[in-house]
């Protein structure tokens, strides 16, 4: 018997980066495979790749014994293959079953609404999926929504379904309901990738699990034969379970210290932070993380608690206010936060102090103090930029952040609130960002380190956090850190 | 999960104040071919309207600058659009979209007139300034009316600003049938103001001094977007939120600043237009001046110093216009469709979305 997909040796680069290298993947009818990995692991990747999204660089691709070759999302749909994205390609204002006639040429020249609605009923009854053609799409809640997906899959003659993160937005009843759609689906004899990096939902759906990481398979399992622990080593990787060189805990005094902080959709969480050392945040994107470096930052207000730098409250001040008390941030938004993209280099340098000197004089802007700011800048900070005043949109990533580098630390703060800081940068400029802020740590600041690259995190900080549903699961010392704990807690489940 | 979205990516939506200038060397050919495109289609339409184009352009031309007197109607014309004109452009780099200019000069000139008539025994040297300064309170008055609504109530300010030109004009239709309005004229309009309010005139020109009062307003506009800290803070709110907020500029301060600001000059404008052309207020005088403003500003490429040109360009095109509909016998409608079609060219060829 053939196998429904197999995908052999795919390659998949993004500049430097390996997106994909040498994938290998399989899938029978009537089964779900689980495809593990985390942020930035290639799993995104291999499944643009099967859709017709990306074209893989090497490596084939064979659907029931057919080879599928240079195809785009259009071709692969009329081969039975179907993408429920995390964000659901739905238009609100419509009902569901126009959505199912939207871009369906069985749907007729002219509508037949009424038969297909017809279809939608007895389909949704199949597969209990509960949807009423006529609601419409913006009164459904989001695992509805999922659902209309599923339907618009399946009324297609799909024969293979790509989940990717289904559960992401789901509340814990919803995953129950998707789960057992998900099983009646594969009675039918359909097949399931499942996309995602919650254990628990692996272990209770699927039948096989493959694990990406950095763009390879780290592992494979039936499901009956791993336990989570097992998977969550895989995922986050053997070669950095050592320590790199072990610090000695900073004894320095503490200098930001945030009590019972809490906010929309984030805490009440508390930490504090010594002079010279780095708290290192990790956990799925999506968990509070841009709620508490804004609200440190004072771009969100904080409902509750204090956060307090130095003994200065800054809990009620705004924004320029805690830049002017020491508190450096960058954000995860490079292009529409951190960075006006379509102004100058010289003036994204001054960004946050242009009404300081030596960028301001009495009323006005001193554009010659501006320009040897931007140049001694440029120089001090790798900079490569042809003059300051070349709009920032010209320059490289690594280029763009390290503006946002200069910015920030040539202030030298007391503390900094880095977020995502080497998110999308080439190994070069990601050792710039992780050595400047090192340094920063030397000279005594207090750093806030949030990314979801575990890696990243477990590097440079010397203590570490996870952070899932808007909360600190725990705080962990460096040294004490053990990998298997952490996956456990980044999957959504305290230990 | 899609790692080629960055984390957090969030989209601002796409404002207008974006609009910019296309530079480089293609610039200077594209507006040549933009006049040399208006040209044809207008001659065209002179010809089928059963006119010589040639004599018409001719008239054109003579009326735009054929004479010291017909330079001065053409400053008197661009006078309002490139005082409303570059407070909309500077409203627009701090990514607002006024376009309630036309409210505004209408209020504005509803202010002059009422300071002017209320205290019609004050000096020469005072009532003018005192004037003024009445007009350009009551278009701040206006728009921040627009801005506290739009702020305070999150009601889209294109919204706002377009729908408080209706109750601007209305409100100047109401003073000119009650209190302002001249007894039995037949006409809604206020009596005549006393000489010693009507603006001064430039030496040896048949123009007002206003345009002088414009030139250096955009002047200071355009140092204040350029060379100051809150200049600098209103372009970055217009490019984007996001990071205007991290830098730690207020919103709503910012928007504020650009409401009352664009707001007092384009009372200023109706103001001028009150004290220094009909030395009355008249219902109707300013009647889509605020939104050529919007054009003008684009024209100029929402730089206020470029406005200047820009204003100056669209007061010979009427200046013109208005002597090739009197003396060869253009039809007024056609005049109007030409202009529009002649700044349409222009603008097709120098803005582009940023």
């Amino acid at each position: 018997m053939t196998a429904l997909l197999e995908m052999r040796g795919i390659v998949r680069t993004f500049g430097a980066v390996r997106a994909n290298d040498g994938v290998d993947l399989t899938l029978d009818g009537g089964e779900i495979l689980g495809l593990l990995g985390e942020n930035g692991s290639g799993k995104s990747t291999l499944m643009k790749v099967l859709f017709g999204l990306v074209a893989p660089d090497a490596g084939s691709i064979v659907l029931r014994g057919q080879p599928l070759v240079g195809h785009r999302p259009a071709g692969a749909m009329a081969r039975g293959v179907a993408m429920i994205h995390q964000h659901f390609m739905l238009v609100d204002a419509m009902t569901v079953v126009e959505n199912v006639m939207l871009g369906w040429p069985e749907a007729g020249r002219i509508l037949r609404r009424r038969e297909m609605a017809k279809r939608v009923r007895e389909e949704s009854l199949r597969y209990g999926l509960g949807l009423d053609p006529d609601a419409l799409i913006a009164d459904l809640p989001l695992g509805r929504r999922q659902r209309v997906e599923i339907l618009k899959a399946v009324l297609r003659d799909a024969e293979l379904l790509i989940l990717d993160e289904p559960t992401s937005n789901l509340a814990p009843s919803e995953v129950a309901e998707l789960l057992s759609i998900l099983r009646r689906l594969r009675a039918e004899g359909k097949g399931i990738v499942f996309i995602t990096h919650k254990l628990p939902e692996v272990l209770e759906v699927c039948d096989r699990v493959v694990v990406l990481r950095l763009g390879r398979v780290a592992g494979r399992a039936r499901v009956g034969d791993v336990t989570r622990a097992d998977l969550a080593t895989m995922m986050v990787g053997r070669d950095v379970t050592t320590p790199h060189a072990p610090r000695i805990a900073p004894q320095g005094a503490i200098r930001l210290s945030v009590d019972r902080l809490a906010g929309r959709s984030l805490g009440p969480l508390s930490f504090e932070i010594r002079a010279g050392e780095v708290l290192g945040v990790a956990g799925v994107d999506g968990n509070g993380q841009l709620e508490l470096v804004e609200t440190l930052a004072g771009l969100r207000p904080a409902s509750e608690g204090s956060i307090r730098l130095d003994g200065h409250e800054l809990t009620r001040l705004a924004v320029a206010e805690r830049v002017g008390a020491g508190l450096a941030y960058m954000p995860a938004d490079r292009g529409q936060t951190a960075l006006v993209k379509s102004m100058s280099v010289a003036e994204n340098l001054m960004l946050r102090d242009s009404r300081r000197s030596p960028f301001a004089s009495g009323a006005f802007l001193s554009s010659a103090s501006i320009a040897r700011e931007a140049n001694a800048l440029m120089r001090a900070y790798d900079i490569r930029a042809p003059a300051p005043e070349t709009s920032a949109a010209r320059l490289s990533g690594g280029n763009q952040q390290k503006i946002v580098v200069a910015r920030e630390l040539d202030r030298k703060p007391a503390a900094l609130v880095a977020h995502q800081p080497a998110w999308g940068l080439d190994p070069g400029a990601t050792r710039f960002v992780i050595d400047q802020t090192l340094a920063l740590r030397e000279a005594g600041a207090a750093i806030l380190y949030v990314s979801s690259e575990l890696e990243e995190v477990l590097d440079i900080s010397d203590r570490i956090a996870v952070m899932a549903d808007g909360r600190f699961l725990g705080i962990r010392p460096r040294a004490e850190a053990d990998l298997a704990e952490i996956g456990l807690w980044m999957s959504g489940r305290a230990a | 999960m899609t790692e080629a979205v960055p984390p957090d990516l969030r989209t601002s939506a796409p404002r207008i104040a974006s609009l910019r200038l296309a530079t480089g060397e293609g610039i200077a050919l594209r507006i040549v071919v933009a006049v040399i495109l208006s040209l044809v289609s207008s001659a065209a339409l002179v010809a089928l309207s059963g006119h010589n184009p040639l004599a018409a352009f001719v008239a054109l031309a003579k009326g735009a600058a054929g004479s010291p007197h017909q330079i001065g109607v053409a400053l008197n014309r661009a006078t309002p659009y490139l005082l409303a004109g570059s407070g909309v452009a500077f409203c627009f780099r701090a990514g607002v979209i006024n376009i309630g200019a036309e409210g505004q000069i209408a209020v504005g000139g509803l202010g002059a007139a009422a300071v002017a008539l209320h205290w019609p025994h004050f000096a020469p040297w005072l009532v003018v300034p005192a004037s003024l300064i009445g007009a350009a309170l009551f278009g701040a008055l206006w728009s921040g009316i627009a801005a506290a609504i739009h702020l305070g109530r999150r009601v889209h300010e294109v919204l706002v600003t377009l729908l408080l030109n209706f109750v601007g004009l209305l409100l100047v239709q109401e003073a000119l049938a009650g209190p302002l309005g001249q007894f039995g004229a037949g006409f809604l309009q206020s009596p005549l103001m006393p000489r010693g309010a009507w603006l001064w005139k430039l030496p040896g020109l048949d123009a007002h001094i206003g345009f002088i009062f414009a030139l250096v307003a955009a002047a200071a506009l355009s140092v204040t977007l350029w060379r100051t800290p809150f200049g600098f803070a209103i372009r970055v709110a217009g490019r984007s939120r996001h990071a205007a907020a991290y830098a730690g500029f207020s919103i709503s301060r910012l928007t504020w600043a650009a409401m009352l600001l664009s707001g007092a000059l384009a009372g200023l404008a109706g103001g001028v237009e009150v004290l220094g052309i009909h030395h009355r207020l008249i219902e109707g005088f300013s009647l889509g001046f605020g939104f050529k403003a919007v054009t003008v500003a684009l024209l100029g490429a929402v730089e206020p110093l470029a406005v200047a040109p820009a204003a100056l360009f669209v007061g010979l095109l009427e200046a013109g216009s208005l002597s090739m509909q009197r003396q060869i016998g253009v039809p007024s409608a056609l005049v109007v469709v030409i202009e529009g079609l002649t700044m349409l060219f222009i603008l097709a060829a120098t803005v582009r979305r940023a």
